[in-house]
């Protein structure tokens, strides 16, 4: 009997993590995962749950993390207020799987976005007020998930932050910028040999491009931000600077997922994805965020969902000192117009 | 696999190098007690903990002189370990895993010892965090010990200090540094460093096992 008893208490200590604990609370956090299709998704909620209005992000990537949207910041300006879903997509952050790379695709990310929503409102009440937010990737993810069946009326509204719905568009967007905003810099003799370099790919590379090309446009799009000073960098570094180690963030898994996932096939399939065509019939209130220094996702891609989708209850702000994570790089004024935008629409 | 083969592949071929290099004095056959072992290990601040047996395959005792005419004595050991271990990842993981490997330890005169010591092994993780499962039509379920088997692959070296040489106390004290390999981790692999404390208890008589020894003088 005596030998029972240490493997009696070790099953106890696994297995008490996974007893089920929902809170009603004004400053709340717990994880639990989401079990679906070959991947157990990280979903950690903070902030306010007594509000029943649950702000999910969806990251961007495929294949970055929502542990790096997590800050104080908008810990004590949005999760005040409402709770906060942070949710890792499948293969990526801290989700977890065996081999599952052949579910890591579009349609399939959408179900799990909808299975997300389903949880929230069977944790935390069916009448749950539920706003997404789709950063980057996740502005493809949302506008999938929203042009999609009836999903849109799970949603109370539909935030759109540097996001990106048309990788072809986008690409054209981002040489233009690179193109004109690099002509403006160049004539102010600035950063002149790096310019001279994007200029010089944007003029030998006109269009129909390939997923190569793709690739390097954004390669460039993202150094072009670092060129002016006001726009706030975000590097590793100042990822690492928000204590991975105390928050508890399982490092290694944020790092192979991003990298398996970053060049995982199905990157060339989003490389010709476009959702501009099913956008009007969107008649959820949406509000429309970028920053005027974002290469990656240009303000264009907003502007074109601003133009098609139906409803009237839309609004498009520009951030003037932000890049493409306007989250990080202008928080006071992403939360403000945020937290305007769900308080208006809970 | 192949990572897993070509380690193996390369440990053989180190052990005959060092095989083939010296002399062999004497060969013997004696009887060794197996010893247990229990450390303390963390990932950076997340704790866990580790248990496990050495069952001896083999020893060679060498004997080196020095240019100064200094004889200079150390101690191969060669173990088969077993290990259960386990550590704690609030809100990702707990994981258990059991592992087999082979300890090449060398240990000095003065009881300073350094080893190495690749594993192999299976991996079991408890999610952290209640898991559910929604269906088509929405309903939502909880799936009970939900978590993940993963191969698992280890190496690891350390330093230590053996109280039987000098003190006479049946056991020795060590720190090592692992790195653990677990595979196939959502397509891909998952590293993860542990760092280990821990004490190895040599019992008078514990599954004592016949064992080839050798001396050997250079």
């Amino acid at each position: 009997m005596k030998h029972v008893i240490p493997f009696v208490i070790l099953f106890f200590v696994l297995t008490s993590c996974q007893k089920e604990k929902i809170t009603i609370g004004t400053n709340v956090s717990e994880t639990f995962y989401l079990d679906n299709n070959g991947a157990s998704m990280r979903l950690l909620v903070e902030g306010n749950t007594a509000s029943k209005t649950f702000l999910i992000f969806v990251h961007g990537g495929p294949g970055s993390s929502s542990y790096f949207y997590n800050t104080d910041y908008i810990s004590q300006n949005i999760e005040n207020k409402y709770a906060v879903v942070y949710w890792d997509q499948r293969n990526a952050g801290g989700s977890q799987g065996n081999s599952n790379g052949d579910h890591l695709n579009l349609p399939q990310m959408t179900e799990d976005l909808k299975k997300v929503i389903q949880l929230i409102k069977y944790r935390y009440g069916q009448n749950s007020g539920i706003f997404i937010l789709g950063h980057s990737f996740g502005g493809l993810l949302t506008a999938s998930f929203m042009t999609k069946d009836d999903n849109q009326s799970m949603v109370k509204g539909w935030i759109f932050a540097d996001g990106s719905h048309n990788y072809p568009l986008n690409d054209t967007l981002t040489r233009q910028m690179l193109l004109t905003v690099g002509q403006q810099q160049l004539a102010l003799n600035r950063n002149t040999v790096n310019w001279k370099i994007i200029i010089g790919y944007c003029n030998s590379h006109t269009g129909n491009f390939t997923f190569e090309e793709s690739n390097q446009l954004y390669a460039y799009a993202t150094d072009a931000e670092t060129y002016f000073k006001k726009v706030k960098k975000i590097n590793l570094a100042t990822l690492i600077d928000y204590d991975p180690v105390q928050y508890g963030w399982p490092v290694t898994s944020i790092l192979f997922n991003l990298n398996y996932s970053t060049n995982a096939s199905f990157n060339r399939d989003l490389a010709k994805t476009e959702f501009s065509s099913k956008l009007g019939v969107v008649t959820t209130p949406t509000l429309l965020l970028y920053g005027k220094y974002d290469f990656i996702c240009p303000g264009g891609l907003e502007e074109d969902v601003f133009n098609r989708i139906s409803t009237t209850d839309k609004k498009i702000v520009i951030s003037p000192i932000s890049g493409h994570n306007i989250m990080l790089q202008d928080e006071s004024f992403f939360c403000k117009e945020v937290n305007a935008f769900i308080e208006s629409h809970k | 696999m192949n990572i897993l083969k070509s380690f193996l592949t390369l440990m053989i071929a180190t052990l005959s190098t060092f095989g083939f290099s010296q002399s062999i004095d004497s060969v013997w056959v004696e009887k060794k007690t197996s010893n247990l072992s229990s450390s303390y290990i963390s990932s950076l601040i997340y704790p866990g903990a580790r248990l496990g047996v050495e069952f001896p395959v083999n020893t060679i005792y060498i004997s080196k002189i020095r240019k100064s005419g200094k004889a200079k004595d150390f101690t191969k050991d060669r173990f088969v370990t077993a290990n259960l271990s386990w550590y704690h990842h609030p809100a990702f993981h707990d994981n258990v895993y059991l592992s087999a490997g082979w300890t090449m330890r060398r240990t000095k005169s003065n009881g300073f010892l350094t080893e190495f010591s690749p594993e192999v092994g299976l991996s079991r993780t408890f999610l952290g965090g209640t898991t559910y499962q929604v269906d088509d039509n929405g309903n939502v379920s909880i799936k009970k010990y939900a978590g993940y088997y993963y191969a698992l692959v280890s190496v690891g070296g350390g330093i230590g200090y053996d109280f039987s040489i000098t003190k006479r106390k049946p056991f020795s004290v060590f720190s090592k540094f692992n790195v653990l390999m677990m595979f196939p981790y959502n397509s891909t692999i998952y590293l993860r460093p542990v760092m280990e404390i821990g004490l190895i208890y040599k019992p008078i008589n514990f599954l004592s096992l016949k064992v080839k020894s050798k001396s050997r003088k250079k």
